[in-house]
């Protein structure tokens, strides 16, 4: 097993899922000048950005290694679906609206790996849709992962304050429940 | 006189023994049975360091050893994290030798549970750890192999050095913890890593001639009693001369692999010769290529020329040691070494 030049096919589904999701353009930003590489992993491929200038290193045999990550870690390809990263979120959050800003209580259960409840919502953007993927921000607008909008966003102040509002899809406490 | 036995065998090839005197092995015995170590541990202390500065090792093994963090400059700013952790009550002292390590007082909160924990701003690591990677100092956009890497403190902390320029290789060949060396690095922003799983012993066969290697070798851990009391009854000689032999396995395709001019840093977290200097005097007689360099920072005291009255070679007072009952830290050996240009 060793690092390969992304398949065209796969590469356009995972361009496709990243920018139908953040924008268009999205990808290509992220990108800039890196190269896109994967890796057979579990039932998928995993997707990783890497300097041009690392294609030299990669190009041989790791045997008796197996290569389990390398460069930017973009995300994993699993049966067609695209799940991005939890280390690219921020450079992906950086080019897109899809922002939900949640209440410190909010902030602090949703890194502990559960959802968004309406009482926790601080701020977001009527216009988005029930099914979209948001970045779940804190009042000081950092990063805290990536969660799935179960609502629409305007209809959220109809809910009551116990509600879900946004299914956690992944984490910055994963760092830490991964360690122990 | 005194009647001695022939007690340890500090080298594999059984061509050194010690001696201890019939006296200083029953008061080994007691001190064993008082502070609940096996009896040859305490004899090899007595025999290294005398009697009183034994007792001052294993008092010093009773106290804890304070939290330390290295504050990591991939994601945020010293003066970003120094200030968002006070705001948080963490009392932070800065450790004099080290570009970016702190002793850290957290009180009463846990260091994993905060925020800027999560976010990568630092990473829990003890002292003489950080160090090493501060005793290689890869030069940015260079090719580093980390031969044992896991769970990625000195593999996050060179990727900090070079700011994620050049290409950290790191090795790990146990399973579950390469789950947490990747989540190390992909917590703490590193971008210029390449983790394999693997056996380093085996190095030589991926072709490459790393300009720095870091080998934090497996050992027995015998400096961590402080952190860990189970490792006062858990480790026999054997066990000691089982990880020697590993060491000399890994240092030597290191060697092989390293680029000429290269430099190589080794460190275990045992205070034992038998792990550190007997396994660098060793290497410096199969390899002459290799000189002990110094190291360019304060820190720690000399590693010993003359363990156990067995004469080993000069430069290795070159090499480091860090003590529990003179500094206060875990036990930890550290020696810069480099390759001849012309090898
Ligand atoms: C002292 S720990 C390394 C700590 C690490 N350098 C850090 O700073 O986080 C030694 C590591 O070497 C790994 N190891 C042992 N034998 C190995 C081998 N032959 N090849 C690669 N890794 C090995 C162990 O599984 C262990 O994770």
């Amino acid at each position: 097993m060793k690092p390969e030049h992304v398949d065209m096919v796969q590469w356009d589904m995972v361009r496709n899922q990243i920018d139908s999701d953040f924008g268009a353009g999205v990808t290509k930003r992220i990108l800039g000048s890196l190269t896109p590489v994967s890796l057979p992993r579990g039932k998928g491929i995993s997707f990783y950005l890497v300097p041009p200038n690392w294609l030299q290193i990669l190009d041989r045999d790791f045997k008796p290694f197996t290569p389990l990550s390398l460069g930017i870690w973009l995300g994993d390809l699993v049966e067609g679906k695209f799940r991005l990263s939890l280390p690219v979120l921020e450079r992906v959050q950086e080019f897109t609206s899809n922002l939900l800003i949640v209440s410190r209580q909010g902030a602090e259960s949703f890194t502990y790996g559960r959802s968004i409840l309406k009482e926790s919502v601080n701020k977001i953007d009527p216009s988005l849709l029930r099914g979209q993927k948001v970045f779940i921000l804190n009042e000081s607008n950092e990063c805290l992962g990536l969660a799935a909008l179960s609502v629409d966003a305007y209809k959220i102040n109809r809910l009551a304050k116990d509600r879900l509002v946004a299914k956690n899809l992944v984490d910055i406490g994963w760092y830490i429940r991964r360690l122990s | 006189m005194e009647r001695r036995h022939w007690c340890l065998n500090p080298r594999a090839n059984g061509s050194d023994r010690i001696l201890i005197g019939k006296e200083q092995r029953k008061r080994a015995k007691e001190l064993a049975k008082q502070y609940g170590y096996l009896p040859y541990m305490i004899e090899r202390y007595v025999v290294l360091w005398g009697e009183q500065e034994a007792i001052q090792f294993l008092k010093a093994c009773e106290r804890p050893i304070k939290k330390s963090i290295r504050l990591n400059t991939l994601r945020a700013t010293v003066e970003e994290t120094l200030s968002r952790l006070k705001a948080k009550g963490v009392r932070l002292k800065k450790v004099p030798w080290l570009e970016t390590g702190y002793i850290a007082d957290f009180r009463r909160i846990s260091p994993g549970s905060l925020l800027e924990h999560m976010r990568g701003f630092y990473y829990v690591q003890g002292v003489p750890s950080m160090t090493v990677a501060e005793a290689l100092s890869p030069q940015p956009d260079s090719l580093v192999v980390d031969m044992a890497a896991a769970p990625g403190g000195k593999t996050t902390h060179m990727a900090q050095m070079m700011n994620n320029s050049g290409v950290v290789v790191s090795i790990e060949q146990d399973r579950l913890r390469t789950a947490s060396l990747e989540s190390n690095i992909h917590r703490c922003g590193v971008t210029s890593s390449i983790v394999l799983r693997g056996d380093s012993r085996k190095l030589d066969q991926l072709g490459i001639a790393p300009d720095y290697i870091l080998l934090d070798a497996p050992c027995s851990g015998e400096g961590l009693i402080a952190l860990d009391p189970s490792r006062k009854r858990s480790k026999s000689m054997a066990d000691i001369r089982f990880c020697a032999t590993k060491q000399d396995a890994l240092l030597d395709v290191a060697i092989s692999s390293l680029a000429p001019g290269g430099t190589l840093v080794y460190s275990t977290c045992s205070i034992a010769p038998e792990e550190n200097e007997f396994v660098i005097d060793d290497l410096l007689k199969r390899r002459p290529e290799m000189k002990i360099v110094p190291i360019n920072i304060e820190f720690g005291i000399p590693a010993y020329p003359n363990p156990y009255g067995v004469e080993l070679h000069e430069s290795l007072t070159l090499a480091r040691r860090f003590l529990p009952h003179k500094h206060d830290l875990e036990g930890f050996f550290i020696c810069r070494i480099e390759k001849e240009e012309s090898s």
